[in-house]
């Protein structure tokens, strides 16, 4: 039997979806236990009562940044069942939909695969991407498995799952001025690196929130830990991705 | 750092020291001081500085490189390129305005193949027998 952890809902029309959800799962035969988040339960809270109560599989119901959160409480000791609802678009192509009841049926054909994850310390984790988007250009600072020291200048870094970073860049180069006075447009320099490895330190200036789905998760300076093949999901195809 | 990922790229905003190693392909557009070594291609772009050894099966030099370079199937300097340091390669191809100032090594496959010459019986400065110059008797 699955445990169910539903994120609070945004809107009237998300908690009907719920419902319809609940009729889904009851005549598909794999109605659990149903626990709702909000302030006074936490999903931290409600993942370790499912783990407690011994539950090896918990269903994340919600968006991109509640999947990962529950992500990160399960980690090692349960397999995490997803549907996506909301803003959930990593979470679809992660488990091969975006349709509530094609994901109902994937928990209940049970097909899992194992994914990497990253441990961003102390103790949270990076399974869904990323990001750091500062408001305008911002130096980053790395080191790479111990032997690899660098910076970069960017606009936007994305962490992913199997500790590959992405670091985008565009400013303008000011062209130089035709008898000090005139000048013809400036040019566009764009920028784009990618690196991974298996720990990862950055540090930024100034300190700047890593998001998922928008909600922060962790901030700069930090160290990044590779967990390979750490997380099992339900998924339309099993397989070690 | 090395690792079987997808490939690594050094963008134009990046600057690197140490020993950048990966599995798969390399790109460099920014600075790095140190190693590239990678077991498929290095790209070394046109707005790259490289100061260090390079190592690749195939190796494309458009930007700047000071150290050696060792490309184990093809070496390809650009127009745009300069090296400045040693190169070792089996195929060189060097274009128009592309700037080499070093040392080159092609090893080939004959010299991997070939039997080494049998060793003289005789010793260098070893006065010669005339009985030894004398061919013999058919």
């Amino acid at each position: 039997m699955y445990y169910y952890i539903m994120e609070p809902p945004s809107s009237r029309a998300v908690r009907q979806t719920y419902q319809r959800l609940r009729d889904l799962l009851t005549s598909l035969g794999i109605a659990g236990e149903m626990m709702a988040a909000s302030p006074a339960r936490t999903p931290e809270e409600l993942a370790m009562m499912g783990l407690e109560r011994g539950y090896s599989t918990i269903v994340a119901v919600g968006g991109d940044a509640f999947v990962n959160f529950i992500a990160q409480t399960i980690i090692g000791q349960a397999v995490l069942g997803i549907i996506p609802i909301g803003e959930a678009q990593q979470s679809a192509e992660l488990i091969g939909t975006n349709n509530m009841k094609t994901a109902a049926e994937f928990l209940k054909f049970r097909r899992l695969s194992t994914f990497n994850t990253v441990t961003a310390d102390p103790d949270s984790l990076i399974f869904l991407d990323a990001v750091i988007e500062p408001p305008k250009l911002a130096k980053i600072s790395f080191v790479i498995d111990g032997k690899l020291r660098g910076y970069a200048y960017f606009n936007k870094l994305t962490v992913t799952r199997n500790l590959e970073i992405k670091i985008e860049s565009e400013h303008l180069v000011e062209p130089k001025k035709i008898l000090g006075l005139f000048s013809t447009g400036g040019t566009v320099v764009r920028s784009l690196s990618q690196f991974h490895g298996r720990v990862v330190r950055l540090t930024s200036e100034p300190d700047l929130a890593i998001l998922i789905d928008g909600r922060p998760v962790v901030r700069t300076p930090l160290q990044l830990r590779l967990n390979p093949n750490s997380l099992k999901v339900i998924t339309k195809r099993g397989s070690i991705l | 750092m090395e690792t079987n990922g997808p490939g690594t790229t050094v963008g134009v905003n990046v600057a690197l020291s140490g020993t950048l190693k990966d599995q798969n392909d390399i790109s460099v557009f920014g600075m790095v001081e140190g190693e590239v070594v990678s077991e498929k291609s290095v790209t070394i772009g046109q707005t790259a500085q490289v100061k260090g050894p390079v190592k690749g099966e195939l190796v494309t030099i458009a930007g700047v490189v000071r150290g050696a370079i060792t490309a184990s199937e093809k070496l390809e300097l650009l127009e745009t390129g300069k090296v400045f340091g040693s190169i070792s390669t089996k195929n060189l191809v060097i274009h128009s305005g592309g700037i080499f100032v070093g040392k080159s090594d092609m090893p080939t496959d004959e010299e991997s193949t070939e039997q080494p010459e049998p060793e003289s019986e005789i010793e260098p400065g070893e006065p010669v027998d005339e009985e030894t110059l004398i061919p013999d008797e058919e």
